[in-house]
């Protein structure tokens, strides 16, 4: 574990030295600058318009960064072969996974804070209040994001095919926000054969509702009363530590 | 830096059938195969990269590894790595498992064209390696700053990688490959891509590695480079030891490693390797 920081920091100085992280800011400048627009078309609704658009403009900017990064880092340095000289190190394979994913996941939790930042100063701008759902919200997409990393580095290791690693955390990703809707589906077709494969699907996907922290700035009383947050934090921790318990025991298999 | 390698007046392999206590051996590869095994759409396909290989390395040894392309020297030197993992077979790095952290701390290794971060420059890339290897930050400078000095490095040490030119990125391969004071490297054609004065320089530092009594491997296409290094060869022919010369074998005359190791790989009328 002693190797972790040093593997982390040097991921996250690569993340900030790298053209596609600088390009992804900037653009995700532009894009908040462009929800001031689409706010104004809002007319009456402008804020609400503005939370919605940065928002959701935050969230699938820094989403495309992190299955990105995590789709391509590990499989380049096997390609490159930079791999040899780490891993010709005394640590373990593990950290060096850790310390990947550890890296990329700061990494992205800076460029969401970063443009958070921004947007909150567009809010302000056009005279939004102050209101602590919006950090909650944020943490709702950190944790996401953590998920998405961990899962994608999984995804990665198993199929050793960036593209296909990509698409298929894309396709979970997706499933992941419809999980009311497939254990709907599931509780209509019963107990026969043909919801078998349903059921075990949900059992791997990621329920990512859970995590909708945004949703309380619009409707606060969906979430309730209980404690959606602290739960919310558990199960992205454990669902990113089984993937991640499983990418280790594929990278400490894989002869390089 | 301008010192050229004489012939290594020993051979620390000579010594170590003399009767008395062996000291334990750098690297010692007891019946060790590798079987590359690749799945495809249901399909399974194995290569044999390594077969039955039982050498060993004694400390302040320097051994060259020959063969054609694909003969399993760069295989061998990662599994002594922990890269791999032998299929069969038994190998210790100074007695220890080669995927341990005891034998990664006596190990240091220089891959066929190494690549490294291009964000970085040498100083920091060094740095970073420093860390993995738990040099303790008090000394880490002053390594980094020895091993940049040694590999012809200092002037270069602050630019980007991405701007390195092959043969210096080669240095900067050496120079994290010495930086822990490793006891044996593993140098996977570390003549590679350098200037004439770059290999004059090269031979230097290994000649005061040799001197140190680190052991070395040296795995090569460059016969002349392992002809003035080592004190052994290893000749490996489709995954197979096929014949190791002593220094003696070939010290004679100028070339003749060249023409044993020719003799070795060139298949005979039977199509056996002798």
């Amino acid at each position: 574990m002693r190797a972790l920081w040093p593997i982390a920091s040097n991921t996250l100085r690569e993340q900030w030295r790298s053209r596609a992280y600088q390009v992804a800011l900037l653009f995700a400048g532009v894009m908040l600058y462009l929800s001031l627009l689409l706010g104004m078309l809002a007319v009456d609704q402008e804020l609400r318009a503005l939370l919605d658009f940065g928002l959701g403009f935050i969230e699938t900017l820094a989403l495309a960064a992190a299955v990105f990064g995590a789709a391509n880092q590990l499989l380049r340095e096997m390609e490159t072969k930079v791999v040899y000289l780490v891993l010709s190190r005394p640590l373990s394979r593990g950290s060096y996974l850790l310390g990947r994913v550890l890296g990329l996941a700061l990494s992205i939790a800076l460029a969401v804070l970063a443009m958070s930042a921004l947007h909150l100063s567009i809010l302000f701008f056009k005279g939004w209040a102050w209101h602590g759902d919006y950090a909650l919200a944020v943490f709702g997409i950190l944790l996401k994001l953590l998920i998405a990393v961990s899962l994608t580095t999984l995804l990665a290791l198993s199929t050793t095919s960036p593209l296909s690693a990509l698409t298929m955390t894309g396709i979970l990703w997706t499933l992941g926000h419809f999980i009311q809707e497939l254990n709907f589906l599931a509780r209509r077709l019963g107990e026969s054969t043909a919801s078998w494969p349903l059921l075990a699907l949900l059992r791997l996907l990621p329920n990512l509702e859970l995590l909708n922290f945004r949703d309380r700035i619009a409707l606060p009383e969906a979430l309730g009363t209980s404690s959606p947050v602290l739960f919310g934090l558990i199960y992205s921790l454990a669902y990113s530590a089984a993937c991640l318990l499983l990418a280790q025991a594929l990278i400490r298999r894989k002869d390089l | 830096m301008g010192e050229t390698l004489g012939r290594p007046s020993h051979s620390p392999h000579e010594g170590r059938h003399s009767g008395a206590c062996a000291p334990l051996a750098a690297l010692s590869y007891q019946g060790v195969s590798k079987v590359y095994v690749r799945s495809h759409l249901g399909r399974t396909t194995r290569r044999i990269g390594l077969e039955d290989l039982t050498l060993e390395l004694a400390p302040g040894e320097t051994l060259g590894l020959l063969g054609l392309n694909g003969s399993g020297k760069t295989t061998t030197l990662k599994l002594a790595l922990g890269l791999l993992a032998p299929s069969s077979g038994e190998l210790r790095v100074f007695g220890h498992l080669p995927d341990s952290r005891e034998s990664h701390r006596a190990v240091g290794y220089l891959p066929e064209l190494p690549y490294f971060y291009p964000y970085l420059s040498p100083r920091e890339a060094l740095r970073f390696f420093g860390r993995l290897s738990g040099i303790p930050s008090a000394e880490l400078g002053a390594r980094c700053a020895a091993v940049l000095e040694q590999t012809g490095l200092r002037p270069h040490a602050e630019r980007r990688m991405a701007e390195f030119s092959k043969g210096m990125l080669q240095r900067v391969g050496l120079a994290q490959a010495m930086l822990h004071e490793p006891r044996l490297l593993l140098l996977d054609e570390p003549a590679s891509g350098l200037d004439p004065l770059a290999i004059t320089e090269f031979r230097a530092v290994l000649s005061r590695l040799q001197k140190e009594g680190k052991s070395l491997v040296l795995c090569s296409h460059s016969i002349s480079e392992v002809e003035r290094l080592c004190h052994r060869v290893a000749i490996l022919a489709q995954g197979r030891l096929v014949r190791t010369l002593e220094q003696r074998d070939w010290s004679a005359a100028p070339g003749r490693l060249e023409e044993l190791f020719v003799e070795t790989v060139r298949p005979s009328s039977e199509g056996a390797w002798r």
